[in-house]
Formats: C-alpha cells, sequence, structure tokens
C-alpha cells in the first residue's frame, strides 16, 4: 500500500535535489531571443520567418525558434519554456488576436520584454506590437485597381462587378483589408455593381470551394480583390477553365489585385495577370521590431509598450519597374524561390 | 491518497528501488543508480524482465530520463520550468483519465478534442463579460446568446458556475451520444467518434464562424492558471519580490485534475462499475452473458471521457483566456491517446489504470519539454513524440510475450 | 496383412522433463485405418506431431516409413514423404479458390511463347476430375471463405488424394461437422479403404472411431496401453483403457429424485430457421439431458430459454414466471445460471485473476455503501468458500489469472461463477468438453450434488455416453425440433442415436419463415 506513495516520494526527492544543480547554472550572458511562430505554412509567414532570423543572425544575436504547428496552447507553453530558459525577449507570430493578448500578458508578468510580429494583438495596449496597417495598404492597392476600371467602364459605360476574397475576420488584419476594399468601392457609386463576398478562412480549400460557387453564380465578375496573395493559384484554377485568366490588354481581363506581395504575385504582375498588389515591407517591419525591443533590453525595461506602424504600399503594374527589390516576394521570386 | 493506495498488490511485485537498507545512505541522486546496478540473483536478464514487467517501469524510465538530462539541460531542473511542466501536466491528465476508461472498454474516443472546443465556445458564451462586434457579428450566436455586453449570463454571480454546468451538460449530450452509437447499435467507437470530432468541431467554427471569445471572467480564469500556494526561493527581507522570481506550486488546475484523477481511479479500481468495466474489455460476450449492463456501462464510459474533455476544455481555455473553437484540434489527439498508451494501457483493451495514464501523462509532458528545451524544429519534436508512443505498444508487446512465456 | 507402412519404435518423447510419450511401440498397416483414442493429454497430439516433423523425438526414438529410416525435421518433409494431415483447424487459404488451393505448389502450367503461365483450363479440369471422385458437386472456381466446414474438410482429402499422399491423418475430423456431413466423410473414408490407402483416424468419438476403424490403439499417459484389431474392442473397454478404470465408476451414483414440482415449462417455442415447436418441462431436482449433434439447435435453445436470444412463438416460464425479455439480467435474476459450450469466447476473463472471474456475478452483492464500493475481502472469502468446496486446483486465487488454468479447472470456475449468484436452474451446455476424464468425474459429482440440493439442471451434451449416466431424463434434438424423449435408467442407446441422426429428407421447412400464430396448434 505504501509503494506507490513510496515510488512517487522517491521521484519527488531525486527532483528536490537537481533543483538547486540548475539555479546555479547561469545561462550564457549573450543576449538570446526567443522567437515563437505559429506555422510556416504560406509564403508570406515563411518571408516573415526569414526576415526575422536575417536580421537577428546580422546582429550576432542568439535565437531560440519554436514552431506551435497553429495550436495556441502549444504557443503558450513554448513562450513559458523560453521564460523559464532566461530569455532576454520574445518575438512572437501569434495564432490570432486573442491568445497573442494572453501571451503577451504572460511575458509581462514574468518581467521578459515581447514583441508581437505582423498579426495584432486583439488589446494593442500591451508589448511591443509591429503591425502592417492593412486598410491603407488595400486602399491603395484597390484605388489604383480601381483606376483601370474607371478607364473600363469610360469606353464600355457598364458598371464593373466587384469580387472580394476576405480573410478569416477573427484576424484584424483580415478585417483592415476588407475595410480598405470597401474604403475605395464606396468612393466610386456609379462605378461598382454591388460587391461579391467569398469567405476563405485564411485556407485553400475553403476558398476554392466558396470561389466556385461564387463565379458559377456570377460568371460577370470582372474585378476582383484577394485579401491575401496566397490564393493567386487557387483564383487561376476557378479562372482559367471559364476563359476568365486574361492577362491585362487582352478582352476579358478581370482587373485583379491582392495583398501582401508574395512572389507568385510579383511574377503575375510581371505577367500581366495581375494588376497590383498592396505590399507589407517585411524589412521595415522586421527591423523595427527587432530595434524596438532590443533597445528595451538594454534599457532594462521588462514591459515595453508601443505600437509600430508599417504604411506598406502598392506593387503595380506600372511601378514594378522601380519598386521591384523592395517587394519581399520579388526579393524571393528572384532567388529563385518558385523554382523550388 | 493513503486510501486508494491501499489496494490489492500488483501480479508481479515490482523491483524495490530503495531497498530499507540502503535507503538511509541513498544520498540523493546515487539512489536510483545504485538500484540499477544491483545484480540481481539470476542474472541481468532476470534483472531487466522484472523491470519490463514492473507497472512502474515508465517512472523508472522517467526518472533515469531526467537524471540523465540534467547536466545537459540546466534548465530542466529550474523551479519554473518544473512548475510549466507541471501546469502542462494538469490539463492533459484530465482529458487523458477519460480517454483511459475507454481504451479499457476496448473502445477509443476521438471526439474528445471536438468536445473540448465545443464546450469551451459554449462556456465562454455563456460568461463572457463582454463581446466586441467586429469580430463575432457574423456568428450565429450574435444578438441571441452573446451581445456586446457579453455572454448569456454576462456579470451575473452566477454565470460562471452555470456555465460550467452547461458545458458539462454539453459533454454529457455528447458522450451520450457516443455511447448508444457504440453499446446499443454496435457501431465500431473508432467510425462513431471519428464523426463526433469532424461535426462537433465544425459546429464549433459555425457557432462563432471561427472566432474566439475572450473577456472571461476572473472566476473562470482562476480555474486554469490560479495559484493557491506558491513558492519564492529568495531572501526574505526585500518588500517587492519580482514576480518571475515566484514560483506556481498549488494551482486550482492541479487541484481539479489530480481531484479528478483520484475519484477516477477510485471508481475503477474500487467500485462495481470499475470491475464492469475492465470485465467488459477483457470479454464483451462473457460479460454480457454473466449479466453485466453492457450498453449502459458503455454509455456511462463514453460520457464519462466527454465530461473529463469537459474537465480539459475548462483548463485549456481558461489558461488562454479565451473560448476556442479550435481547441484539442491539431495534434492534441496525439498527445491525449499518446500520454495514455504510453502508461501503459492496452488499445486492445481489458488493461489499464488511472495511475499508469498519470505517469504516462508526466512522461509524455517531460519528453515534450526537454525536446523543447533542445531546441529542437516542431516537426522533430512530433516524430520523436511519435517514436516514443510506437516504442510504448512494442512495449506491450514485448511484455504479454514475457508473460506467456512465464505461464508455460 | 503383415506390410508396415510406418512403424513406430521406442518413441519417446519429453518435455521440460515431463514424459508426453513414454516408449511407445506401434505399427501402422498398409491399406488399413487405424483408430487412434485416448483422453487430452493422454500424447495423441504429441504422437501425431511427431510424425508431421512438428516436433522431433527424444534420442533412442526411430521411425520407419516405406522401409526407409524417417526423421522429419519440419512439416514439409513429412509432406513430401506422402503423409497428409486434415485436421480439426483447417490449413487452407481461405481467400483463395478450390482449384488453387488444390495446385498451391504444381499449377498446371503451359508456355506462352517464353511465358510459363498457369494453364486455367487444364486446372479446371483436374480439380473437377479430383471434386468428382469424392462426390462433391462444387466448382473449382469456389472460394474456400464460401464453404461449409464439411467442405472445407473434403477439399483437404482432394488435396491430400492429389499429393497422392500414402497415409492420410484425421484429427478430430467431425468436431465442426453436420449430421449429413459426417456422413459423407464416413462415405469417402470407405472409398478410399477399399481404394487401398492407409489412414489413421483420431477421434473423441468412440462409436465412430469403433465403426471406421480397422485397429485401435489407446494411448493413456503417454503410454501405450491398447492396440489390436477393431473386434477386440467395445466402447466399454475402450473408455476402460482410456482412463484406466471403469465406466460405471465414471459417473457417481444418483443420490437425487426429481420433484413433481416443474421450474421450467417451454410451450411450443419456435423461432424461423433455428427452433421449431419446442415443448418440455424441467422438474425440480432433475438433471434433464438435450442430446443433439452440432446445428441441431441445443445451443440455440439454450439461449433463447436464457433470454438471449428472441423467439416469434409459443411460451416460456421460469418458476412460474412468464419470460417475456430478452436480458440476461432479468433470467439471472429469476435465478437462471448458462455454462457456455465456449469457455474461452463467452465464459472467461482469460487474463482477469479467479476472483475476479468468480465474482463478476455478484458484485452487487458485495457493493457496499451508496457508491457501490466493492467489499474486496468479504469478496475473496466467499471465492475461496466456492473454490474450496468445487475442489478448484489453482494458484493464489486473487492473483492466478484464468488462463494458467486447466480446461477442467476454468470449467470449475466458470461453474463456481454461477454458484455465486445462487441460482436455481442450471444450463450447463457441453459442461466437460476439453476436460480431462478426473475432472469430468469431479463435474459430473457437482451436477449430481447440485441435483441433490434441489435444483434443476438441463445438461446439454454431444456425448451420449454421459448423458446416460447423468440424467434422469434425455431429450433428443435433431434440426430444431425435439424429435425424442427417453425416460429412466436404462435407455437404448441406438434409438437415441437414431433419432438424433434422422435425416427429415425433403420436407425441410425450418428455412421457411414460420407463420407465428400456428405455433400454438399442436400440443
Amino acid at each position: 500500500m505504501k509503494r506507490i506513495a513510496r515510488k512517487l516520494l522517491l521521484f519527488v526527492f531525486v527532483i528536490a535535489i537537481l533543483v538547486p544543480l540548475g539555479n546555479l547554472t547561469v545561462l550564457a550572458q549573450d543576449t538570446t531571443i526567443c522567437f515563437a511562430f505559429q506555422d510556416l505554412e504560406t509564403e508570406f509567414w515563411v518571408a516573415g520567418h526569414r526576415a526575422i532570423t536575417g536580421t537577428l543572425a546580422d546582429q550576432g544575436i542568439a535565437v531560440i525558434e519554436r514552431n506551435a504547428n497553429e495550436d495556441a496552447n502549444r504557443q503558450l507553453e513554448q513562450v513559458r519554456d523560453c521564460i523559464a530558459q532566461g530569455v532576454d525577449g520574445i518575438i512572437i507570430i501569434p495564432q490570432d488576436g486573442e491568445s497573442a493578448v494572453t501571451i503577451v500578458n504572460e511575458a509581462q508578468d514574468n518581467d521578459v520584454p515581447i514583441a508581437v510580429f505582423n498579426r495584432p494583438p486583439s488589446d494593442l495596449s500591451n508589448g511591443i506590437v509591429v503591425v502592417a496597417d492593412n486598410e491603407t495598404i488595400a486602399e491603395q492597392a484597390v484605388e489604383f485597381m480601381a483606376q483601370k476600371a474607371l478607364a473600363r467602364f469610360e469606353a464600355t459605360g457598364e458598371a464593373l462587378t466587384p469580387l472580394i476574397m476576405v480573410g478569416d475576420l477573427g484576424d484584424p488584419n483580415a478585417v483592415g483589408r476588407r475595410n480598405g476594399f470597401y474604403n475605395v468601392i464606396e468612393r466610386y457609386p456609379d462605378l461598382f455593381n454591388e460587391p461579391i463576398e467569398v469567405a476563405t478562412e485564411w485556407d485553400a480549400a475553403t476558398a476554392l470551394a466558396n470561389l466556385e460557387a461564387a463565379i458559377t453564380a456570377n460568371p460577370d465578375v470582372d474585378f476582383l480583390f484577394t485579401s491575401s496573395d496566397f490564393l493567386f493559384p487557387t483564383i487561376r484554377s476557378v479562372l482559367e477553365p471559364r476563359g476568365m485568366w486574361v492577362p491585362a490588354g487582352q478582352q476579358g481581363h478581370v482587373i485583379m489585385g491582392g495583398l501582401d506581395g508574395d512572389a507568385t504575385a510579383c511574377q503575375l504582375i510581371k505577367d500581366g495577370f495581375v494588376d497590383a498588389t498592396g505590399v507589407q515591407d517585411l524589412f521595415f517591419e522586421a527591423q523595427a521590431t527587432l530595434d524596438a525591443l532590443l533597445a528595451a533590453v538594454d534599457a532594462g525595461e521588462f514591459q515595453p509598450n508601443e505600437v509600430i506602424e508599417d504604411p506598406g504600399f502598392a506593387l503595380t503594374a506600372g511601378n514594378i519597374i522601380w519598386r521591384e527589390m523592395d517587394m519581399w516576394g520579388c526579393v524571393l521570386l528572384a532567388e529563385g524561390f518558385l523554382d523550388q | 491518497m493513503d486510501d486508494i493506495a491501499n489496494q490489492s498488490p500488483p501480479p508481479d511485485s515490482p523491483i524495490e528501488v530503495g531497498q530499507p537498507s540502503a535507503q538511509g545512505a541513498a544520498a540523493g541522486a546515487s539512489a536510483a543508480p545504485s538500484a540499477a546496478s544491483r545484480p540481481a540473483p539470476t542474472g541481468i536478464w532476470r534483472f531487466v524482465r522484472r523491470l519490463l514487467l514492473s507497472e512502474y517501469f515508465i517512472l523508472y524510465l522517467m526518472i533515469v530520463y531526467f537524471i540523465i538530462l540534467v547536466p545537459l539541460l540546466p534548465t530542466l531542473s529550474r523551479p519554473q520550468n518544473l512548475a510549466n511542466l507541471l501546469s502542462n501536466t494538469w490539463p492533459l491528465l484530465a482529458v487523458a483519465v477519460g480517454q483511459t476508461f475507454v481504451l479499457i472498454i476496448a473502445g477509443i474516443d476521438l471526439s474528445q478534442g471536438s468536445v473540448m472546443a465545443l464546450t469551451s465556445v459554449i462556456g465562454a458564451a455563456i460568461f463572457a463579460t463582454a463581446a466586441s462586434p467586429d469580430v463575432l457579428s457574423n456568428s450565429p450566436l450574435w444578438g441571441i446568446v452573446i451581445t456586446e455586453n457579453g455572454g448569456l449570463l454576462s456579470g451575473n454571480p452566477l454565470s460562471v458556475p452555470v456555465g460550467v454546468a452547461v458545458m458539462f451538460g454539453v459533454a454529457a449530450l455528447i458522450g451520450l451520444f457516443n455511447g448508444t452509437a457504440v453499446a446499443r447499435f454496435n457501431m465500431p467507437a473508432f467510425m462513431v467518434t471519428l464523426v463526433g470530432m469532424i461535426f462537433f468541431s465544425a459546429f464549433a467554427i459555425f457557432l462563432t464562424q471561427s472566432e474566439n471569445i475572450r473577456n472571461l471572467p476572473e472566476a473562470y480564469i482562476q480555474l486554469g492558471k490560479g495559484d493557491i500556494v506558491s513558492l519564492y526561493f529568495g531572501e526574505q527581507a526585500e518588500s517587492q519580490i519580482p514576480r518571475r522570481q515566484i514560483y506556481s506550486f498549488l494551482t486550482y488546475p492541479m487541484v481539479i485534475a489530480v481531484g479528478l484523477a483520484v475519484t477516477a481511479h477510485f471508481m475503477l479500481s474500487r467500485t462495481v462499475f470499475g470491475r464492469q468495466v475492465y470485465a467488459i474489455g477483457m470479454n464483451r460476450q462473457a460479460a454480457e452473458i454473466s449479466g453485466i449492463p453492457v450498453r449502459r456501462v458503455i454509455t456511462l464510459v463514453f460520457m464519462f471521457s466527454a465530461f473529463c474533455a469537459a474537465v480539459g476544455a475548462i483548463l485549456f481555455s481558461a489558461r488562454l483566456e479565451a473560448g476556442r473553437p479550435t481547441l484539442g484540434a491539431g495534434t492534441a489527439l496525439l498527445d491525449i491517446i499518446g500520454a495514455t498508451v504510453i502508461g501503459g494501457t492496452s488499445l486492445f483493451g481489458g488493461k489499464g489504470k488511472v495511475l499508469w495514464t498519470f505517469f504516462g501523462v508526466l512522461f509524455f509532458v517531460l519528453l515534450s519539454n526537454t525536446l523543447n528545451l533542445m531546441n529542437l524544429p516542431s516537426t522533430q519534436i512530433d516524430m520523436v513524440k511519435g517514436g516514443v508512443i510506437v516504442g510504448a505498444a512494442l512495449l506491450d508487446v514485448l511484455r504479454n510475450r514475457l508473460l506467456s512465456r512465464e505461464g508455460t | 496383412m503383415g506390410d508396415a507402412l510406418l512403424e513406430l519404435k521406442q518413441i519417446s518423447k519429453t518435455f521440460f522433463g515431463v514424459k508426453a510419450l513414454d516408449d511407445i511401440n506401434l505399427t501402422i498397416q498398409r491399406g488399413r485405418v487405424l483408430g487412434l483414442i485416448g483422453e487430452n493429454g493422454a500424447g495423441k497430439s504429441t504422437l501425431m506431431n511427431i510424425i508431421g516433423g512438428v516436433v522431433q523425438p527424444d534420442a533412442g526414438s526411430q521411425l520407419v516409413f516405406d522401409g526407409q529410416p524417417y526423421a522429419p525435421k519440419k512439416p514439409a518433409e513429412a509432406a513430401a514423404a506422402g503423409i497428409a494431415f486434415i485436421h480439426q483447424e483447417l490449413n487452407l487459404f481461405t481467400n483463395l479458390t478450390i482449384a488453387e488451393n488444390i495446385f498451391l505448389e504444381d499449377f498446371p502450367r503451359r508456355r506462352f511463347g517464353p511465358l510459363s503461365m498457369i494453364d486455367r483450363r487444364a486446372l479446371r479440369n483436374q480439380t473437377r476430375d479430383l471434386l468428382m471422385s469424392i462426390d462433391l458437386d462444387l466448382s473449382p472456381d469456389a472460394l474456400i471463405d464460401d464453404l461449409s466446414p464439411g467442405h472445407r474438410q473434403l477439399v483437404e482429402i482432394a488435396k491430400a488424394l492429389h499429393v497422392d499422399a500414402q497415409l492420410i491423418i484425421f484429427d478430430e475430423p467431425t468436431t465442426s461437422l453436420t449430421a449429413r456431413e459426417t456422413r459423407h466423410l464416413f462415405e469417402i473414408i470407405e472409398r478410399l479403404r477399399a481404394d487401398g490407402k492407409t489412414m489413421v483416424y483420431i477421434s473423441h468419438i468412440l462409436g465412430d472411431v469403433l465403426q471406421m476403424a480397422d485397429d485401435i490403439a489407446v494411448l493413456r499417459d503417454g503410454k501405450l496401453v491398447g492396440s489390436d484389431t477393431h473386434d477386440a474392442f467395445d466402447i466399454n473397454r475402450m473408455i476402460a483403457l482410456m482412463i484406466g478404470r471403469d465406466l460405471a465408476q465414471l459417473f457417481p451414483s444418483h443420490t437425487h429424485t426429481p420433484s413433481a414440482e416443474v421450474v421450467l415449462n417451454v410451450a411450443n417455442v419456435s423461432e424461423p430457421g433455428i427452433v421449431k415447436d419446442v415443448s418440455f418441462h424441467l422438474h425440480g431436482g432433475e438433471v434433464l439431458g438435450l442430446f443433439g449433434l452440432m446445428g441441431s439447435g441445443r445451443t440455440e435453445l439454450a439461449r433463447i430459454i436464457f433470454g438471449l436470444d428472441r423467439f416469434s412463438s409459443g411460451e416460456i416460464h421460469i418458476r412460474g414466471q412468464r419470460l417475456d425479455h430478452n436480458s440476461p439480467i432479468k433470467s439471472i435474476r429469476n435465478g437462471t445460471a448458462f455454462v457456455t459450450e465456449n469457455r474461452r469466447e463467452e465464459g472467461l476473463m482469460m487474463e482477469a485473476t479467479i476472483v475476479d472471474n468468480v465474482g463478476l456475478l455478484s458484485l452487487n452483492d458485495h457493493a457496499r455503501t451508496s457508491l457501490r464500493v466493492v467489499d474486496q475481502s468479504a469478496l475473496v472469502q466467499d471465492v475461496r468458500q466456492i473454490a474450496g468446496a468445487l475442489h478448484l486446483k489453482s494458484g493464489e486465487i486473487t492473483t492466478s489469472p484464468a488462463k494458467s488454468l486447466s480446461g477442467g479447472n476454468q470449467q470449475k470456475t466458470v461453474i463456481g461463477k454461477w454458484l455465486m449468484s445462487d441460482p436455481a436452474i442450471f444450463i450447463l451446455d457441453e459442461p466437460t468438453r476439453g476436460v480431462d476424464v478426473g475432472a469430468k468425474h469431479e463435474i459430473y459429482s457437482i451436477i449430481n450434488q447440485l441435483a441433490a440440493d434441489g435444483n434443476s439442471v438441463l445438461m446439454i451434451s454431444s456425448e451420449l455416453d454421459e448423458l446416460i449416466g447423468m440424467c434422469d431424463r434425455i431429450l433428443v434434438m435433431n434440426q430444431g425440433e425435439i424429435c425424442g424423449e427417453f425416460h429412466g435408467r436404462s435407455y437404448d442407446e441406438e434409438a437415441i442415436l437414431r433419432a438424433a441422426f434422422r435425416e427429415s429428407g425433403g420436407e425441410m421447412t425450418l428455412d421457411q419463415p414460420h407463420n407465428g400464430q400456428g405455433g400454438s396448434h399442436n400440443g
């Protein structure tokens, strides 16, 4: 009867002896940053990951990487592990805005400075938050598309039918992008018919099914904005069989735009299929995140709070010649990313 | 606790790690190695055999693993890391206890993850104190259950108890559905709960349109992360203790999960119900002919499994401070079933103990923690975990072979 | 005569210091059928395994086959030498066709350019010829999976004929056959004998052995205790040799007398395709035998009476109460016990301890407090008492698993489980199957004791001898019907067997849906 109790006691005993050992050990004095990201499934996050690790490496900072595989609980546990390891600062790409708040609080409670990269927490008041102004970026891209639409309207006199592929609206990025789109549409009331909304949940399969349905119901769509560039291959697979995948300047071209600025989008703009894409300046964002975080570490500040906005820009068929290398997707493209 | 430990001794008496004579002199870390090197009377083979057959094998393995890794991973034995280890243990333990029951009746419950998702959303929809229309206005619950002022019972002092009761109720209903399909219509548990997993997690996502419900009341959040006793190892003189030097020790999730596990252990090992559960797992036909209410017991087991998942949902969602429709998705099921199997509960039914599951969960959490501390990429961590589960299944086979050889 | 095909000389085999076979000297004559009998554990299978190359005998043992020294190291060598085994568990590939099974090792081939192809047509024709030779009218392309056990057995024989086996060994061939299939098998064996084949026939059914064999050899405890031509034997002598004592001693003397009280009344019970218009009474303190072959509906009837299966018409009254449910729980509450014919699948939890097995039925009686906590020490005490009363031979009852017990002690464990619920009616389905003779005697004593205590026993068996030795009355079942009732202490064995083997020819009605209302028209 005492057997179980005895085994457990022994276990506790062994640990109790080893605990001081752990306390004696001191972490190396170099600056160590924990980088916890949620996933590397899309090109955008791969590029974001590269931008951050590249910037960290340039400055000779040790980095501990943690991939939560889209599991918020696991990310919380990973951040706690990082804190236990005594890191100097944490950068996270959170799974969603809600878990980001919890994780930021967890880190700040434990006196570890934390920065949130790109996907903002639903509460911006805590932590260093680097966020693209999605609304403005989307507006820039859609405005360029609207100018093209205007030219077509003047030629034919027919209003255009716009379609937007919205992201997961739990992600403030998706909300901002949708708002940017509507801001432009409302600016030209005569130019556009009632917009069609296609839900994607940031998932290619969902997007495919919903877009198929929407295009079948509304074959006259001639103005399409996707909230993320990673959906262009999906869009192509729906439009191409219907003869709607046509480069600019030819009959039947759908005026198309996106946001993110990935390698595919860069290629498609060069080929004329896509007219514009809103670009987050990932290189700026990575550098700004790190600068703010390191400044806090150096200053001995444990709970730095700051919102850094990335205004972004729109890469269009018009400006691609001179802005190409500012866009992360084109950099990837130039490195042969799509050939891999 | 003594009461629980006081049951019939296991058939094969395990080796004694601390010999009475050695115990006094066993100065710390030398205790286990001295046992490991103690020569068995008839050779090393006999010793290995007894070790493998011991029901504490996983515990020994865990101790050895821990001791080996401490010098390599200094962080491992730091109080903060141990506190993390424990806090990761409790929610998993709560869910795995339910899975243990289902595995003992030779079933499997794949729907536990979706029960966690659905109950966490429903609970949050009842007691959330506020909600943002930007996020939730697309939800079919908006305006009916959730408004800008929060959930159905927002602000009501009884909102948390009522919400938790509803979570349990929903879980019990899902368990009833699973159990009825398996027991009455003789559908395979794998099939039934796979459908349940797909359906209920989709339903949870539908309810909030994939959004998380935040602004949970403080009383609820305490269930997931509240400390009852914390430890501080520094000097007493300081008036302001830095937060990072206070370590959680006795927490609400610990009390909840251990309470659940002890109750489950008692049910399984001491009550008529527990004996009936084992009997069904070992030979369902014999149990039926012997007048055991097989269908009722199977149904109750699935209900208990879903109930445990709801307890897990409370602990997970409270510490994340949100009702999440994606809770328990992804590899969560791997963790639950893996930890249970590592503990020694057989997938073929009839064999398993809550205590084993506790060891299995501890080992699994320790494994994840150490792999994280080694800074391995998550893909490799999952590969190692998968390997360990296969190892555990092989160990089960090896044990059975040793036992049958003993029989001749 | 005098032409030996297989000679066994000084065959011994020791397992872990125990002599399984002790100096066996036996000659199998060419062209004759040798019947080999003995209890379970007497050494029959070990002997056959040695002949089949599965195990090797001890040094000094000698086999001579067809004039040549013969020492097979593995089963393939035995097959190559021309020895074929027809087992209880058949060695056919159920996912292949009859033809493929028979020709598995030497498909007829034809050349197709450089390729050697299976000649399907030749395969089919040769198989059809083989099947015709044993009166088996089946398509060569039929899957084994779709065949009845009897047909599978015949396919095995066809395979043995195909490889032109010199010695065919039948090991309990009839255990899973219906009466008609058994008769067909015997006809084939007769024909093989006429063709001059040499065979060994191993069976528990002594009447069959007596009928089929030219010579009979009896094994007991690893020794050959008798070997002679068949006319030197009768059933009593065979049993006496097998068990080392007289048949009369096998069955304990009756100490019970049935009362007039009817505890079980089965009236016109029918279920289409299963049982037809079954009626009988069971009295208090009576041991009622139910004799029938496999597939006669006896086990199905037992399941219906115990409330496991439904029936569509008729009535069953147990101790005055009408059975209107199909729930074992109510039957148990009503004082019925059911020892099933299949211990392993339906009786025991093989991995669980004796206490857990015996205590299974009475868990609720040992539950304390509203939490229904099992009072383990009281339970162990009660189980110990029952185990003592049944002379259960086992290790410590709280730790030894059921699988560690011998067949007889496993059966006692099952009986003990039912005794714990204190029933009044025992349905015992093949209570002595797979049990050695010593334990049989003990089980018979237990049954007598149960009856002497005023309980009623419905004893189902396919061994007529034990029913004759044990029962106050015997019912015979055939194709779902009760087709005979025999009273008293001196039974007409032949009449019982005739009833059991009776074939109803073309007027089989069991497969037709039975008219429910018609069930009560005959009384």
